[in-house]
């Protein structure tokens, strides 16, 4: 028998936060001489080809661990020139003036950043890397995702990455494990030492990348209101890129009321709105794809950021900053910090103390502070309802008819003191200026936010000028280009039973189930065959968003990592 | 058991070859794969060794970018690989082909099994296989859809119009696969971890993949590449571009699509 498949370090997945680590390890391991084996598990084909963001990003990690990243190739499609938040009603779009847009979301001087291209360039450059650096023994393993968690007792010693069957052609072991997971395995681990304080808030974010003939690079639009009005609390965005090439996306929490969200196609009625019309009307759509986004922020944080043998990092911890939409230089940070006290782990053979140093370095520093002073953020509409189910509606009514200022005075003075108390509260949460002094706030998960028969007021959308920019979402799978090796079947469903109450009830009240409204991708569907309803799904449209399993009501699916590197491919996204 | 598997680098189907001046292809300018047909030969192979022990070596004819697909044969699993490549191999037909195949399976040793694909996706041919039995003078057995090894013989099911036949041989024999027989298993871990540790470690690469020329393998150099070949290319034409009459409406909505599709389409048709 062959010896088993052994590593100092194990990478699951290569990730903006694994890559970061494992970057910043090798710089270190150059100047020390420390002797590291490490693996990087990757379970897309190609870099990046499982990665969605947005994204606008500050470039302070980027910089720390690439000092001539503006001239090294590392790829940028822009710096943001023009940030804008604006306010779209059905047919206006006012941008609000930059003296009151939080400071979180004044983006300028930040880089555009298509992150699956980041994702390739930074992990093709670690492995020439680790070629000149005779110590360090790089293995890259491309299309083999993590299946399972591998436990000594309780520690973690690595994990099965194939299925042959031999244990011993299966499993990848390591000292140490480093999940980048974004959560797809390393969920267990928060489940199995129960690390979860408060459920993690998710969000879907559904992104289109067009073609056009307009040149706005360097100009970005973050957006609230139209065409999600319901008080789900949702946002859109538009990135001018390089190439005359726009992305426009929207983001939508999964804790809403709402059992059919249907994201892909909010995201066309998005499009539909005359600004995006006008932006796309001589476009190609190149690609489309979508990911969840923890944005419960920092009461949603683990107990414990590492296990024995293993620590989380970037959106498996859920370090992302929803205030101002920016993962990706806290998940940097989170690998930037980790490489350090691994270097110093390794070196002295020593791994006690190390989850605690993790999770300390990583709230102390910016990660830490940002997370802590938008820890309330969420909490703010969450407690006052009415912010996002009827002062916004305001707003953006008024904003349709041209003096959207009137909006949110006329919503003040209908009550004016409960109001401006209101407001002031609510404003002092979202800003992070509560000063402390409230109890924690304590989440509900996404999946029991909903109600069944919840009737939101419709949202009148603007019938397209060019029809064609629109998509159904069979047509848009298409662009997120999902490829299956046969025999796959990768989320499972526990009890169809469970299924066939759900679809009753949904049917009784005129609607889908969540599962089919919410999936990003037309997997699930209702079949019919003798009398009875039942559900199943063509996973070769999968893209792997996981929002079926948050939305889930019943807790009956479960997403698993896929064989065979298969999946979608979103490279460009 | 000593198992042979032969695998050949074709253009990527969806790239673009160009044609040279002396009417060949040119197969440089074109994306690189591993034939197709090629990878149920490849299970074949794999799938002896894991049922019935030995070791596999897959050998490949094709300029030096072919290594490209024995670090893809060895990720899925084969113990070694002999690249033939030779500048005087250019532009060889099927007989020079076989031949110099042949010459390199006789000189990596005794063998039980060779395995090839059914054809190739650029020649098309289907006669390397059998010219190659032909050559090493042993039975062959075209179109195998699966098979045992029973006591020295290999008794294996061929597809047939209409059917299927079963046939029994001897070994040593040349088998060719059918594309209905079982698809690749998925490439290993430790065949992934050991084409980086041979892309690292010059020395042991070379033991592994070991590149011969045509002196190695003492072929006559007048039965390879042009001058062996018989078949003579007359004149290659260009008779336009497969798809070139074929407008491909992408990038739209089914109802963008369908109206891109009635501009183009010339009137008295869509009255039609
Ligand atoms: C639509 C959208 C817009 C966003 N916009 C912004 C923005 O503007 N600015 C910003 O800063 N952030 C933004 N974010 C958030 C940001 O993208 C994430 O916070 C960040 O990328 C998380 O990095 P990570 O290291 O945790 O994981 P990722 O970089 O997402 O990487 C996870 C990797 O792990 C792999 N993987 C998962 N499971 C396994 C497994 N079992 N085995 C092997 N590999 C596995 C995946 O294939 C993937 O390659 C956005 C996110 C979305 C979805
Ligand atoms: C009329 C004609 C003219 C041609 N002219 C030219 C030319 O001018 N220039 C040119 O470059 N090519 C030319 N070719 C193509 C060339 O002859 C074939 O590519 C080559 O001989 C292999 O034949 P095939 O591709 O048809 O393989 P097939 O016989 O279809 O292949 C069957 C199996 O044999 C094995 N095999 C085939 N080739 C190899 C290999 N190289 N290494 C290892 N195993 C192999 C594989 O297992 C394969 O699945 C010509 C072919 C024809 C028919
Ligand atoms: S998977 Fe969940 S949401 Fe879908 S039908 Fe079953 S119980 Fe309902
Ligand atoms: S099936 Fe689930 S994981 Fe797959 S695309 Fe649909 S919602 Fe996402």
């Amino acid at each position: 028998m062959q010896p088993a498949l052994r590593y100092d370090l194990l990478l699951v997945g290569a990730s903006t936060s694994n890559l970061t680590l494992a970057h910043r390890l090798l710089d270190l391991a150059k100047a020390s001489g420390q002797k590291l084996s490490i693996a990087l598990l990757e379970k897309s084909p190609q870099f990046g080809a499982h990665i969605v963001s947005g994204a606008i990003s500050d470039p302070h990690v980027i910089a720390k661990l690439f000092p001539d990243y503006l001239t090294n190739g590392f790829p940028i499609e822009a710096e943001v020139t023009n940030s804008h938040l604006s306010i779209l009603g059905a047919k206006e779009k006012w941008d609000l003036p930059h003296g009151i847009v939080p400071i979180g979301l004044r983006k300028e001087g930040q880089c555009i950043l298509t992150l699956s291209q980041v994702i390739r360039w930074m992990a093709e450059r670690l492995q020439a890397k680790a070629l000149e650096i005779p110590n360090v023994q790089l293995d890259v393993f491309l299309g083999f995702a993590a299946h399972s968690i591998l436990f000594e007792g309780d520690r973690v010693v690595g994990v099965k990455a194939s299925a042959t069957g031999d244990d011993n052609e299966d499993n990848l072991y390591a000292e140490y494990t480093c999940f980048g997971d974004k959560g797809f395995l390393s969920r267990d681990l928060l489940d199995r030492f129960e690390l979860r304080a408060n459920p993690q808030l998710w969000s879907v974010g559904v992104k289109e990348v067009w073609q056009t003939d307009v040149d706005y690079q360097g100009v970005i639009w973050h957006t609230l209101g139209y065409p999600i009005l319901d008080g789900t609390f949702s946002g859109g965005f538009v990135y001018g890129l390089a190439n005359k090439r726009i992305c426009v996306g929207l983001v939508i929490s999964l804790d809403s009321k709402d059992p059919n969200l249907n994201p892909q196609q909010r995201l066309q009625h998005f499009k539909a709105h005359p600004w995006l019309q006008e932006l796309l009307k001589n476009g190609k759509l190149v690609k489309y794809g979508a990911a969840t986004i923890p944005e419960g922020g920092y009461y949603s944080l683990p107990t414990k950021f590492a296990v024995e043998g293993a620590m989380l990092l970037g959106d498996a911890i859920g370090v992302l900053d929803a205030a101002s939409l920016s993962g990706v230089d806290k998940s940097m940070e989170t690998g930037y910090v980790a490489a350090g006290l691994l270097h110093d782990a390794f070196a002295k053979q020593n791994f006690v103390g190390l989850a605690g140093a993790y999770q300390k370095a990583v709230m102390e520093g910016f990660v830490g502070q940002a997370l802590h002073t938008s820890k309330d953020f969420r909490r703010a509409f969450l407690e006052n309802d009415r912010l996002l189910g009827e002062y916004l509606p305001a707003v953006c009514r008024s904003a349709d008819k041209g003096h959207p200022w009137l909006g949110s005075l006329s919503f003040g003075l209908s009550k004016p003191f409960q109001r401006v108390t209101e407001s002031i509260h609510a404003l002092s949460l979202i800003l992070g200026k509560s000063g402390g002094g409230l109890p924690p706030a304590s989440y509900t998960s996404c999946r029991e936010n909903i109600v069944p028969d919840f009737a939101p007021a419709p949202v009148a959308v603007m019938a397209p000028a060019k029809p064609e920019t629109i998509y159904s979402r069979s047509d848009a799978v298409f662009y997120a280009a999902p490829r299956y090796h046969e025999g796959n079947k990768h989320i499972e469903e526990f009890d169809p039973k469970v299924c066939q109450n759900c679809i009753t009830t949904y049917e009784r009240l005129g609607k889908t189930t969540p599962c089919i409204a919410d999936c990003t991708a037309e997997v699930h569907r209702i079949d019919i065959g003798a009398g009875v309803r039942t559900h199943g799904m063509s996973l070769e449209n999968c893209i792997q968003c996981r929002t079926c399993e948050i939305v889930c009501p019943q807790t009956n699916l479960r997403v698993n990592p896929t064989y065979e590197g298969s999946g979608p491919d979103f490279f460009g996204l | 058991m000593n198992i042979f598997v032969l695998i050949k680098q074709v253009p990527d189907q969806g790239s673009k070859a160009g044609v040279n001046a002396d009417g060949t292809i040119d197969r440089a300018k074109a994306k690189r794969m591993l034939n197709p047909f090629d990878r149920f030969a490849l299970e074949a192979a794999l799938s002896t060794k894991r049922r019935y022990g030995g070791i596999v070596t897959a050998i490949t004819m094709g300029p030096p970018p072919a290594v490209e697909i024995l670090y893809e044969a060895i990720a899925h699993g084969v113990d070694g690989a002999i690249l033939l490549s030779d500048r005087r191999l250019a532009a060889s037909d099927t007989l020079a082909t076989a031949y110099a195949l042949s010459q390199t399976v006789r000189w990596a040793g005794a063998f039980d099994l060779v395995f090839c694909g059914l054809q190739t996706t650029d020649g098309d041919t289907a006669q390397v296989g059998p010219q190659l039995a032909e050559r090493l003078k042993v039975p062959q057995i075209t179109y195998c859809e699966s098979f045992e090894i029973i006591e020295g013989h290999i008794q294996a099911s061929r597809v047939i119009e209409g059917g299927t036949q079963t046939v029994k041989s001897p070994l040593p024999a040349v088998v060719t696969v059918a594309n209905s027989a079982e698809r690749l298993a998925y490439k290993t871990l430790r065949g992934a971890q050991r084409v980086q540790q041979l892309q690292r470690d010059e020395e042991a690469r070379k033991q592994v993949i070991r590149t011969v020329t045509l002196d190695d393998i003492e072929a006559v150099p007048d039965r390879c590449g042009l001058k062996g070949s018989p078949t003579i290319v007359a004149a290659t034409e260009k008779v336009g571009e497969i798809g070139g009459s074929c407008i491909i409406y992408q990038g739209r909505s089914i109802e963008g699509l369908v109206q891109d599709a009635l501009v183009a389409i010339p009137r008295e048709l869509v009255q039609a």
